[in-house]
């Protein structure tokens, strides 16, 4: 439904047009001198040496969490593969070493030329081993290949980029929760 | 007339060197180009183009605040392939960006730069005009000479063979007809008070009693406003409106002949702000101060414009300074690069601005020519006359560069008429207003003056 | 120890039909049957985890819910027991709080230990509990979190996982093809059932009591049935996973193409589950009359060979040259058709002994052993189309007759054939045929023996149609998993080898029609997806 907004109608002196315009020139006039005079204060950046501040919020590129033993936290579930608009996550899994964890992720593709970086695939995770915090915004690269990301692509980030993150910094697991037992009553087996 | 009788050779080398004002508009160019793209963006927060840059040897990159930008984008123009479309008039095609650019180097002619030279040399006193040609009709001239450069678009677009060029030049024409007869009538006001077509007499007229735009307000207005629309520029640029037209005429131009109309659009508006100045803002003469004062202390004139010109010298000096310590502390990564850059604009500016100072103190203290009273006229020596002229010409060359910016300002800030809006404009009101205005300047003049 | 008397009855055509009323509302249904079929057959799905149509009821779920009007009052009875009878008054959710209640009291108690394993379990996207969660649950949940998820199954298995809950009986290890997960299981013992009445072997059991239950094979023994996949098929959680297609590809993913399984006469019903041009897996297709919901592990574990060994796709003129400087010198021509020849294939084949005239004479049949059916989902018999082989005429078993006789021959065309790699020694006096082509989608024995091996299509990547051993006319769909789009299917290439080549699957179909007046007039938009029962079947 288209809907209908009703526009003030003109008083006599906007229809002169002439102060109007008078108006609309103090407006420029502003800009233009704060760009002759203080060049330092124009919200336009010098793109490529100047870059933007990119808040952690910001959906840049992904990077996949780590447990606290190294591995991806990735237990290859594919809900952000079901989830993406895209269709750029691509993941194969496989049975994990591990007997506490059945899956592990054994390939982990995000093409990044195809990725609309909506954040449904950080949104779908429910391991919340996927994030786009990276603030990494510039894809540049000779080949379209390189732009997909891979498992070792996503998991080498470095802690010291994530200050304020713990979960960065050490991996959770291995928090037993005594309370549990103490509730149970029970001896817990190993 | 004045250059036959003259007999010394410096007033033949003055008449002479005064061509060289033809090229003002071509330099004005250079000037408008950068001012407009960078104008430009500044009123919409960007940067303007400012990327290119020439290697120089210990600076670095020297980007000379985006000029260079023009530069190259005037190097490629230049080099471009110039070709006509098929079926088009070639010798109309080929001729109709020139003509406009002819017209540049006439319409300097008649304007007044400086006040007339009056200077005693070898025992005679010598009197030389401000403009290159001191026609009594000289207003009449420009305005032929202006309303010349629209057939370089009727041409361009008969010639072309394409719909939207056609109708650009049909709406050129149309329109430059309409503002023309604006623009003489809006204009009259002040003729009729000045009682001459002479623009040496109407800036003295001007000098004597009030500017222009004082005296004429509603004419100022009327006579602003038709001249943009006469230059074809925004808001009034209908001839080359590119939702409708891609391009107007000059659609199917490339290379250096797009390139003409370029600097021919660009000369008209160096040409339409110069008359503004020398009819509405007193021309060359110095706000508030006669030119006799001026005169007759010479050293202390000088002293005083070389310390403005000083003074803007430091002003550039501050904002550079202040842009390099803001540079500095952020995280660009090529600003190393920049602040070396900008060591060779402190290092000009400083010397610039030192030069002026000491130039000031210097005619403060030694330069105090005499002069002597002849019928009420001030006359120098040959030196003092030059810098008389040369104190006018800046102050010309301010107020024109002035309207430049209200030229550049206006394109950016209003939208485009509408085709019939424009035409509006032209026919029922600002004519009505220009022909009130007349009526009533002729009473109250005739009423007050008695003339 | 057979349970066959508590077997569900099901719907059939020819059921009575009764009046009953569901919320006040007089409905015909099949009178006899269980009400949850009966509900089920007017369109009024009732949720369900431990019925199964082919399985014996066992009733300990407790999903299936609804109330009846009794003499007592209104009560909550499960619609998978309780047989229809005329005038009997049922109220569904649709009108009964209670019954919405009940429901979804008792999804959340077999939820309460349930783990949410669901990103990483296979059984995702079909799962039984999953469907019912949507369906009558939607329950918030009322576990407080400090307790977490508590498996007290089989105490050997039980675990602490990194939230500190106890876990446990993940992936146990049942047989070579069957993963349990314990702590999945809702004890619905279908599986357990599946084994004692359907596979007839008591494989599997259930051990503990109440929320110790867990599902188990005896000590020391596996559970290694020839139909133990179909354990995987009938558990309605994710807790009982297939071995080969564990982890390959979540479900949802998979794009399902229905056909016939041409490895066994009796044509078991199956899904080819593929997705990017792989089949991931092979799922039993329900056929009523022929296989119900089962399916031999061999004919579901087949499709892991499909891709592997093809023979490459050839230019045409190959074998159209082969053939004509056979013509050029003259001699007989053995046509031979094998076990996996659809009905399209062997109308070209006839059509094209017909073109090559006297010269020419067919064989069929194979030298695998034919074994006897199983009851379940195989007949045993390895010619799959051989009701089809009769139908149009062909021989189906006289290849002894061609290896006596191989000397007269010149030419020997084998069709989907492998002569060689069944045959054995049997055979080879084949070898003396000068010219020896095949038709084989597989770089098999006899495509390695043969002068000319042409590469066709399987039998899961053609449409076309077989009678299988019990009449029934049944469809084979075109799975797109091809590994070269240029292999074409044996009727194709046979019918430009008679000289008339037909467009599609169907042309061959109506020459099959020809031949075979059965087949005649019948189109594949007539035959149902279950098949269509040929006259003179014997079904």
């Amino acid at each position: 439904m288209a809907r209908v907004i009703r526009q003030r109608p003109m008083n006599w002196v906007e229809r002169l047009y002439i102060f109007e315009a008078i108006r609309g020139l103090w407006t420029t006039l502003k800009h233009a001198a704060r760009g002759l005079f203080r060049y330092e204060e124009l919200p336009t950046i010098s793109y490529p040496e100047g870059q933007p501040e990119v808040r952690r919020t910001y959906r840049a590129k992904h990077r996949l969490m780590l447990r606290a033993d190294g591995t991806p936290r990735c237990v290859a579930c594919g809900m952000c593969a079901a989830a993406c608009p895209a269709h750029c996550i691509y993941i194969e899994a496989t049975a994990s070493d591990d007997p506490r964890i059945e899956k592990k992720v054994k390939r982990f593709d995000i093409d990044h030329l195809t990725c609309v970086f909506c954040g449904l695939c950080v949104e779908a995770c429910p391991v919340d081993a996927l994030r786009m915090d990276t603030k990494e915004i510039i894809f540049e690269h000779r080949t379209r290949d390189e732009f997909v990301a891979t498992l070792e692509t996503l998991t080498s980030w470095n802690p010291k980029d994530y200050p304020d993150d713990a979960q960065s910094q050490v991996a959770p697991g291995g928090t037993k929760n005594a309370e549990a037992r103490k509730v149970w009553g029970m001896e817990v087996k190993n | 007339m004045d250059i036959i009788e003259s007999k010394t050779w410096v007033e033949w080398i003055i008449t002479i060197a005064k061509f060289g004002f033809c090229f003002v508009p071509v330099l004005y160019i250079l000037l408008l180009i950068p001012m407009e793209r960078r104008g430009a963006g500044f009123m919409q927060d960007r940067q303007g183009p400012n990327r290119s840059y020439i290697k120089v040897p210990f600076f670095g990159k020297v980007r000379l605040f985006g000029y260079v930008q023009n530069m190259c984008d005037g190097t490629k123009l230049f080099f471009k392939e110039m070709f006509a479309p098929t079926g088009s008039k070639k010798f109309l095609y080929y001729v109709a960006p020139a003509i406009p650019f002819a017209i540049v180097f006439l319409s300097p002619c008649v304007i007044p730069w400086f006040g007339p030279m009056v200077f005693e040399w070898g025992g005679k006193v010598i009197r030389i005009a401000g403009p290159i040609v001191d026609s009594e009709v000289g207003i009449l001239l420009l305005f032929g000479f202006s309303s010349l450069s629209a057939y370089g678009a009727v041409l361009a677009g008969l010639s072309s063979r394409s719909k939207y060029s056609y109708l650009g030049s049909l709406r050129t024409t149309a329109m430059t007809i309409s503002y023309e007869v604006c623009q003489g009538l809006s204009m009259m006001g002040l003729l009729v008070l000045a009682g001459s077509f002479s623009l040496t007499d109407i800036v003295t007229w001007q000098e004597n009693h009030v500017w222009g735009i004082v005296a004429q307000p509603v004419a100022f207005f009327c006579f602003l406003i038709a001249t943009i629309a006469e230059t074809g520029r925004a808001p009034f640029d209908v001839a080359e409106g590119e939702p409708e037209l891609v391009a107007g005429y000059h659609t199917e131009y490339g290379a250096m002949q797009f390139g003409l109309f370029y600097m021919g659009e660009y000369s008209h508006i160096c040409i339409s702000s110069l008359l503004v100045a020398t009819l509405f803002l007193g021309g060359y003469s110095v706000p508030f101060v006669s030119t006799a004062t001026i005169q007759t202390h010479m050293g202390g004139s000088l002293a005083i414009l070389c310390w403005v010109l000083a003074f803007l010298g430091l002003a550039f000096l501050h904002m550079i300074y202040r842009y390099s310590r803001k540079l500095a502390a952020s995280k660009q990564s090529n600003k190393m690069e920049i602040l070396q850059e900008y060591k060779l604009y402190k290092t000009i500016a400083w010397v610039v601005t030192a030069a002026f100072i000491a130039a000031g103190v210097c005619s403060w203290l030694y330069y105090n020519p005499e002069y002597s009273m002849v019928n009420g006229v001030v006359v120098n020596s040959l030196g003092a006359a030059l810098g008389t002229a040369a104190i006018h010409l800046l102050v010309l060359l301010a107020k024109s560069v002035f309207f430049c910016w209200v030229w550049i300002w206006v394109r950016w800030t209003l939208p485009r008429f509408r085709y019939d809006h424009v035409m509006h404009l032209g026919w029922k009101i600002i004519l009505n207003i220009a022909i009130l205005n007349l009526v009533v300047t002729a009473v109250v003049a005739k009423l007050v003056g008695g003339n | 120890m057979s349970n066959y008397y508590n077997m569900p009855k099901l719907p059939t055509e020819n059921s009575p039909k009764v009046e009953i009323f569901v919320d006040d509302k007089p409905v015909m249904v099949p009178g006899d049957t269980n009400l949850l079929e009966a509900l089920k057959a007017v369109g009024i799905e009732t949720p369900h985890v431990c019925y199964h149509p082919y399985l014996p009821v066992s009733g300990n779920c407790r999903q299936c819910l609804v109330e009846q009007e009794g003499p007592r009052g209104r009560m909550l009875v499960i619609a998978c027991y309780t047989p229809v009878a005329p005038g009997m008054k049922i109220y569904t959710p649709a009108s009964s709080a209670r019954v919405k209640n009940a429901r979804k009291a008792t999804q959340e108690f077999m939820l309460v230990n349930h783990p949410l394993d669901c990103p990483i379990c296979d059984k995702a996207g079909e799962c039984t509990l999953q469907e019912n969660y949507m369906e009558a649950g939607q329950n918030e949940s009322r576990m407080r979190p400090e307790y977490g998820k508590n498996y007290h199954g089989n105490p050997a298995h039980q675990f602490i996982d990194a939230k500190g809950q106890l876990r446990g009986g993940k992936h146990v290890d049942l047989g070579p093809r069957v993963l349990l997960d314990e702590e999945r299981c809702v004890q619905c013992d279908r599986c357990v059932r599946f084994m004692r009445t359907i596979a007839g072997s008591e494989q599997l059991q259930l051990a503990g009591r109440a929320d110790h239950t867990y599902i188990t094979t005896f000590p020391g023994e596996k559970l290694d049935h020839e139909y133990d996949l179909c354990v995987t098929d009938v558990c309605p959680v994710g807790a009982m996973t297939a071995k080969y297609f564990r982890f390959q590809k979540r479900v949802w993913l998979l794009s399902h193409t229905p056909t016939v399984s041409m490895d066994d006469s009796l044509g078991a019903n199956i899904w080819l589950d593929h997705a990017d041009g792989h089949i991931y897996r092979v799922m039993p297709r329900c056929n009523p009359e022929v296989n119900r919901s089962w399916l031999s592990n061999t004919s579901r574990l087949a499709f892991q060979n499909f891709d592997k060994n093809r023979l490459p796709a050839m230019g045409f003129h190959v074998i159209q040259e082969a053939l004509a400087e056979v013509k050029k010198v003259g001699g007989k021509v053995a046509l031979v058709a094998g076990g996996s020849c659809t009905i399209e294939d062997l109308a070209a084949l006839r059509m094209l002994k017909e073109s090559l005239g006297d010269s020419a004479e067919l064989f069929g049949g194979t030298f695998k052993k034919v074994g006897a059916p199983d009851g379940i989902a195989m007949s045993g018999d390895p010619l799959a189309n051989r009701a089809g082989f009769k139908l149009l005429g062909i021989p189906d078993s006289n290849l002894e007759d061609l290896t006596k006789r191989a000397s007269e021959f010149k030419v020997l065309l084998t069709v989907n054939a492998d002569l060689f790699g069944e045959g054995g020694s049997a055979v080879s006096s084949l070898e003396k045929i000068a010219t020896r082509i095949v038709l084989s989608a597989f770089n098999d024995a006899t495509a390695n023996k043969a002068t000319l091996a042409f590469g066709i299509r399987h039998w899961s990547e053609v449409q076309g149609t077989m009678v299988n051993s019990l009449n029934i006319l049944q469809k084979l769909s075109a799975c797109p998993v091809c590994p070269d789009e240029k292999l074409r299917p044996a009727y194709d290439v046979l019918s430009e080898l008679a000289g008339c080549k037909f467009e599609s699957a169907f042309d061959a179909f109506k020459k099959a029609g020809e031949y075979a007046s059965v087949l005649a007039g019948l189109s594949y938009d007539t035959i149902k997806s279950t098949g269509k029962l040929l006259e003179g079947g014997n079904a």
